[in-house]
């Protein structure tokens, strides 16, 4: 389990945070159809303009390609406390939904002015406003867009065009839970290890996009495996870094890296109105330790009490020379336990 | 990571590459796949003044029937030799080890030759021609010469090949069923071996070879004299730390470089004699 979703301002005040918990977003819809957004968070990879035009894509009744998600300059996107502690959907993601929603409620004004309608005799259903009881008649939000841009014929007090911002500051945290199992299988002679099985459960809550989910644990887990096994800033006794490009600093490649088996739990959250949590911390959180967890029950095997990060080849195969040199095991493999771990004596060619 | 300024001339021939160089002088360098040389031209680790690209020379790119020997070109990619049908049925340890070699885009331009001339003693196919009492053809100014693999690689990065010199073709024996085997220990898939063994059992021995064991490839007489006497390969291993001097470096300290040379010696031997 782990604290995401970093917000909400007054708390953040309390913990002496400079700044708050919110985010802001806006949506307006185009006399063209398309509608733009503009984000305060800004993504690196995490499929924001993918996860982002899904919500408003329900929200507004378009498709995904409708959608144009701007974001990371700020002169665009002029207020924004930015991505970092899995805020980006449970917060920003949130305050589009919200603005979204202020675009579909203007929308409903214009619907009604222009069906010649009271507003409560509208229903929102497959993505455009219909009188109830006579579904021909409707109007959709691109339509609505379009006539709110050219304004010839406007209900009484409201503005021109169809476009709304939101702020929001979530109440509470979000909490993200998920257990990771790993087992390992390792080289005695050669100290090499190979990862035999990944297997992940997350509960991120209300999921938008299932590939993104998937696809984040997937990132994550490879930077927790290459954390655990590969990776390592390496320096000599005059403070000269020794790993300083990709030939000797090991970033693991597809080669070296397993097939994960990914579930899910879904319990939405309690603390937004989506019932979102965020998901791209898991694989970093969870894979070191159960890798290395992993590693060191095997390792125990062979009387070996400690190993730190990264367990390369090299210093398994030491660790185990010093257990062996200074103690023989003497401990049988102990029932219970995960059972996460396996160490077979003699495996041959594991690493060549 | 931007090379130092350098001349470049393309051969139109073997004969016009071994002029070029002539012309050049020592501060050529021949050019082929480039994915040894430039990485270090990069860096600055190599800085050649001109630089004669053979990269062209299509005739120098082959896998022939030479009789009693299977005739590789020197410009044959590592993924040709690797999927080269003549080398998987005559001498199966050179196709095999080909795709050991770096990743596929590497394979898909680095050359066989151009390994070989390079003479990086962390480079699997020296090791492989020298289990395989490999032959290397070589073109210079005075016309063509053979150099058996024994006597080709002096260093790191040194070989036979003179400044005006030329290599155009590798001759690796028929194997005819013999046993054969090469072990790479690599942490990653596209890395260098950190230690490799090739062995080829035949003629009723087994000849075993090192890569990165020192500054050149290194056949491991003594294991080859003590498997001749009777040795089992354990017993056999445990004499292959005879001559070598294995690099310490950031990659792995030559205490554990000594130790996997005898693991994969072992297993290389087993592997050549149960194939």
């Amino acid at each position: 389990m782990e604290v995401c979703g970093w917000a909400p301002s007054q708390v953040l005040g309390t913990l002496q945070y400079a700044g708050g918990g919110w985010e802001r977003a806006s949506v307006r819809c185009n006399p063209t159809g398309k509608v733009t957004v503009v984000a305060g968070t800004s993504p690196h990879g995490q499929g924001h303009s993918t996860t982002f035009s899904q919500i408003v894509a329900d929200d507004l009744g378009v498709t995904p390609d409708d959608v144009e998600v701007l974001a990371g300059d700020t002169s665009i996107a002029t207020w924004g406390l930015d991505s970092y502690g899995s805020r980006s959907l449970s917060a920003g993601g949130v305050a589009i939904h919200k603005a979204a929603e202020r675009v579909r409620e203007k929308a409903r004004i214009l619907a009604a002015h222009e069906l010649e309608v009271a507003e409560e005799d509208l229903e929102w259903t497959d993505g455009k406003f219909q009188v109830k009881g006579a579904p021909d008649r409707a109007k959709t939000v691109p339509e609505l867009a379009f006539s709110a841009w050219a304004a010839h014929n406007m209900p009484e007090g409201v503005d021109p065009v169809l476009e709304a911002s939101a702020v929001f500051d979530p109440p509470n945290w979000t909490y993200p839970s998920g257990t990771h199992i790993c087992v390992v299988e390792i080289d005695p002679d050669t100290g090499s290890t190979r990862i035999d099985r990944y297997v992940a459960v997350d509960d991120c809550g209300t999921i938008i996009n299932p590939m993104v989910v998937d696809g984040q644990v997937m990132g994550g887990v490879a930077q927790g495996i290459a954390e655990a096994l590969y990776e390592e800033a390496i320096y000599d006794e005059n403070g000269t870094l020794l790993t300083g490009n990709m030939s000797t600093y090991r970033v693991p490649s597809a080669a070296e890296l397993p097939g994960y088996t990914l579930g899910k739990t879904v319990t939405p959250s309690s603390t937004n109105p989506m019932g979102v949590k965020g998901i791209g911390e898991t694989g970093t959180i969870a894979a070191p330790p159960a890798v290395m967890n992993a590693v060191a029950d095997a390792l125990r095997f062979v009387g070996v009490e400690f190993i730190d990060k990264p367990a390369s080849a090299e210093k398994i195969w030491r660790v185990v020379q010093q257990a062996q040199g200074q103690a023989p095991p003497d401990r049988a493999p102990e029932g219970g336990g995960t059972g996460a771990a396996s160490m077979t004596p003699g495996v041959e060619g594991g690493a060549a | 990571m931007i090379p130092a300024a350098f001349d470049y001339e393309v051969a139109e021939s073997a004969d016009h590459a071994v002029s070029l160089l002539g012309e050049h002088g020592e501060d050529a360098k021949l050019l082929a796949g480039g994915h040894s040389l430039l990485p270090l031209m990069r860096v600055r680790l190599a800085a050649p003044s001109v630089l004669v690209d053979i990269g062209r020379l299509g005739d120098l790119s082959y896998v022939r029937d030479g009789g009693d020997h299977v005739a590789v070109g020197a410009l044959t990619t590592m993924e040709e030799a690797h999927f080269s049908d003549l080398l998987e049925r005559e001498c199966p340890i050179l196709a095999h080890t080909a795709g050991e070699v770096g990743d596929p885009q590497v394979r898909h331009r680095g050359t066989v030759g151009g390994t070989v001339a390079h003479a990086d003693p962390a480079s699997d196919i020296p090791t492989v021609l020298l289990a395989l009492d490999a032959t290397l053809v070589v073109r210079g100014p005075d016309g063509e010469r053979t150099v058996p693999a024994s006597d080709f690689w002096l260093g790191i990065f040194e070989s036979a090949l003179g400044p005006q010199d030329l290599l155009t073709e590798i001759r690796v024996p028929k194997l005819g069923g013999a046993g054969w085997n090469y072990q790479k220990f690599h942490p990653r898939a596209q890395d260098w071996a950190i230690v490799g063994v090739a062995a080829v059992a035949r003629n009723g021995g087994v000849s075993v070879a090192l890569t990165n064991m020192g500054e050149k490839p290194l056949r491991a007489g003594a294991v080859e004299q003590a498997l001749a006497s009777g040795s089992d390969p354990a017993a056999a291993a445990e004499q292959v730390l005879e001559g070598t001097s294995a690099p310490n470096d950031a990659l792995a300290s030559s205490e554990y470089r000594e130790h996997l040379a005898k693991v994969l010696t072992r297993r290389a031997i087993e592997g050549a004699r149960s194939s």
